[in-house]
């Protein structure tokens, strides 16, 4: 169900997100769901935090709805504008729209997108504050926030968000993501919740030496 | 509508919930003392948490926002700053124990003596400590047992002297800690299981940790990590003296016409603005926060910002930079389980050696990548997207984790918090502009470290490691200390050994705030070790002072202390 992308929008995206994260040897971003998943995102307010429990979503309110509405704000524009940069770009090597180019040709227009992004120095810092396509990091002890990435590196952030991130935000459909990597997540947030999830069976087998 | 009734005048007012504040609230609550706590954030409970590394680690759900809290930094004072949320942490009841995974190291002897052990390091302001480990090792000890630490004594060959060992047993091994364990025996280096505030056995109606996958920057559904949520702020609530006031916003603390804190100006969840007198103020914000408290707490007599005649608040700021080296490994190793961060520790290269080439070093520690997913992490050297990018996720999270320094670094006069001149946050006032450089010492420290951690890995089996060199310090661990040190002068520093403002006689900052140097180790354990010994410093005098009047009121007690020169017991010479 389509929420914030018009048709034009939601297949150019989901084009993009099919590159990202592929459908060969398993299923990628499209089979997860991640355009659904940034749809929803760019929808308004009530998508941004699941409730604990998995049960639905919270409600925004005072400073907190102020600051998404403003932050979502921004991101709708940057993909009304980065959706036009990559039908820019299509046309001119193409002749044609994003959407419509074979798998290659779209693979070279986004490797076209991701060298203008590297060449911007500026933009080194936040890329590694949000975790990828900076300066190699280890796991952060910080946000990842993704103020001032550009088009290219936010379109990556939210393809591995909606693959990895809990199926309740409606990417990561059936756990594809998680059965990927081989991440034995929990059933539902709520197996979280409630203190029964745990990967206690993933520990050191009992030691034998004695330490 | 009818303007709000000021609250009655109240003993002692503790702004901030968080490590220090609510380990205050406990040891004064539970001492007799009426107590108002004030907390800019919410009073989140373990329902409010779950498992979800979107809403955790990518918006904000326990990070502060930094459209609403902006801070601003810059390399050095000629240059603009820009808005960026440095060394951001939790800002709500329970503060950065809400949300950490609990490593809870000691401190070592020689900590408290670093301008003696390293000497005079060019460009450094380093600084003995006006206390010593021995006046902290009493609190360590009610730290440790009353919030609950798991732990083994004697394991760390480099352990200070410790009077007892831990009230529950290690964490059990986790695989990551145990090919640690196995790379420094190898290599003839100590580790040990690292101490850490979750439970590894029921203790104190509290049952063992889950070992949920989301630990690190996550809340605690389960109640069984021992943070202030789950521990010191009920405690202190079960004693019917504490009046804990979340959404409550400090724009300033006010002075009365002899100079003494008067109370807090807040402004509350219906932006009312309200006063709370009381005998005595202590700040527990975080050390960018509390310096910034300070700084906008102005008045005619400190017109520079309270207690800062001396122009040293908000100097000296010290963090700590996380990197590490990063380890492939054939067999798996399940660096996401108990959420990445049950581990095994070494102060191998911790002591100050100078033939190292620079001075003092850090604590290392192993960790998985991710916090779990790999969401918010690349692999150096893999491509971000496409196939191969696909690929390497599936080879590489079940097999990689790293093992980390916490970069000490130096303080620096130049290194501070200063009120920003052109930004404010949600609520008008102006935010803390950071001003900080990484000592060239501190960037060798780690690349030398960081280099030692890839040869543990090697010694472990790994088949590849990748090196992560830091080339700055950005503060991404929320470790934050200095800002108002501790000390014997007036004239070098902003607090006491009490941690009581030279300045401002019932005025204490007993956070990181007062710490005068970083040290390499976590601090969290430490500021709430010297919060205890602040707050009994705090019950103390004000009961000296009572005993001629009445015996046991708090109230006349601050009065009666004023400018008495009560010796300080727990200060070293």
């Amino acid at each position: 169900m389509t929420r914030f992308f018009d048709e034009h929008q939601h297949e150019t995206i989901d084009a993009a997100m099919a590159r990202i994260i592929p459908s060969d040897g398993g299923p990628g971003a499209r089979e997860a769901g991640v355009t659904e998943f940034v749809d929803r995102y760019l929808s308004g307010l009530a998508f941004i935090y699941a409730k604990p429990d998995g049960s639905g979503f919270l409600e925004l309110r005072g400073r907190s709805a102020q600051a998404w509405r403003r932050r979502i704000g921004a991101l709708r524009q940057q993909y009304e504008e980065g959706v036009g940069e990559l039908d820019r770009r299509s046309g001119e090597r193409f002749g044609a729209e994003f959407r419509r180019l074979s798998q290659e040709g779209q693979d070279q227009v986004l490797a076209e997108l991701e060298r203008a992004s590297s060449d911007q120095e500026e933009l080194q810092e936040e890329k590694a504050t949000a975790g990828y396509g900076g300066a190699a990091q280890p796991g952060l002890q910080e946000p990842a926030t993704e103020t001032g990435l550009d088009f290219f590196a936010l379109l990556v952030l939210h393809a591995r968000q909606g693959f990895y991130a809990d199926p309740v935000y409606g990417g990561n459909r059936d756990a594809v993501g998680w059965r990927h990597i081989g991440f034995p997540g929990p059933a539902s947030m709520a197996e979280v919740h409630s203190g029964e999830y745990s990967t206690l069976e993933y520990f050191a087998a009992e030691r034998t030496d004695g330490r | 509508m009818a303007a709000k009734r000021k609250p009655e005048r109240v003993s002692v007012c503790i702004v901030g919930a968080g490590a220090s504040g609510a380990t205050a609230a406990k040891v004064l609550t539970e001492a007799g003392v009426e107590v108002v706590c004030l907390d800019k954030g919410p009073h989140m409970r373990a329902g409010d948490f779950g498992g979800d590394e979107l809403a955790n680690v990518n918006r904000y759900y326990l990070w502060p926002d930094p459209i609403l809290n902006p801070r601003t930094y810059r390399g050095s004072a000629g240059e603009t700053p820009v808005e960026k949320l440095f060394c951001p942490v939790p800002q709500m009841v329970g503060g950065g124990t809400t949300h950490w995974t609990g490593w809870v190291p000691r401190f070592t002897e020689g900590d408290f003596n670093p301008r003696t052990i390293m000497g005079d390091v060019p460009g450094a302001s380093l600084a003995d400590w006006p206390i010593g480990y021995a006046d902290l090792e009493p609190h360590y000890d009610h730290v440790e047992w009353e919030l609950g630490v798991s732990g083994q004594a004697g394991a760390n060959a480099h352990e200070a002297p410790r009077r007892r060992g831990y009230p529950v047993p290690p964490m059990p091994a986790t695989r990551y800690a145990q090919l640690f364990h196995d790379g420094c025996a190898r290599l003839g280096y100590n580790s040990y299981p690292q101490p850490t505030a979750m439970l590894s056995a029921p203790y104190r109606g509290r049952r063992a940790t889950v070992q949920s996958a989301f630990v690190q920057q996550h809340g605690d559904p389960s109640g069984t990590k021992s943070n202030v949520l789950n521990t010191f702020v009920p405690d202190a609530l079960a004693t019917g003296r504490l009046d804990l006031r979340p959404e409550s916003y400090v724009h300033e603390i006010t002075l009365d016409a002899e100079g003494r804190a008067k109370g807090v100006v807040y402004q509350d969840a219906d932006g009312d603005l309200i006063e709370q007198e009381a005998d005595a103020v202590l700040v527990g914000c975080g050390a960018i926060e509390s310096a910034r408290l300070l700084l906008l707490s102005q008045s005619g007599r400190f017109p520079n910002g309270l207690a800062n005649g001396s122009d040293q608040v908000g100097r000296h700021l010290t963090l700590h930079e996380y990197t590490a080296a990063i380890g492939v490994f054939d067999e798996p190793v399940y660096g996401w389980a108990g959420g990445g961060y049950v581990s095994a520790a070494s102060l191998e290269f911790y002591a100050h050696d100078e033939s190292r080439g620079f001075a003092g070093g850090c604590q290392i520690a192993a960790a998985g990548a991710g916090v779990p997913l790999p969401i918010n992490f690349a692999t150096p050297g893999t491509p971000v997207w496409g196939a191969e990018a696909k690929a390497a996720d599936r080879e590489l999270f079940n097999h990689t984790f790293a093992v980390g320094v916490l970069v000490h670094d130096l303080p620096q006069e130049t290194n501070r918090v200063e009120l920003d001149d052109g930004v404010v946050d949600a609520w008008g006032r102006p935010v803390a502009r950071i001003t900080h450089r990484a000592h060239p010492n501190d960037l060798a420290q780690a690349r030398w470290t960081v280099d030692r951690n890839a040869e543990i890995l090697e010694a472990a089996g790994a088949e590849r490691v990748w090196p992560v060199y830091a080339d700055r310090i950005t503060g991404n661990c929320s470790h934050q200390h200095g800002t108002a040190r501790m000390g014997d002068d007036p004239e070098r520093s902003v607090l006491d050994a009490g941690c009581r403002a030279h300045e401002v006689e019932n005025l204490y900052v007993i956070d990181g705030s007062p710490f005068p140097t970083g040290t390499g180790i976590n601090p969290t354990l430490t500021i709430m070790a010297n919060a205890w010994r602040v707050t009994e410093l705090v019950i103390a005098r004000s009961k000296r002072a009572a005993e001629p009047a009445r015996a046991g009121s708090f109230r006349c007690a601050a009065h009666a202390s004023a400018r008495a020169a009560i010796p300080n017991p727990e200060a070293s010479a």
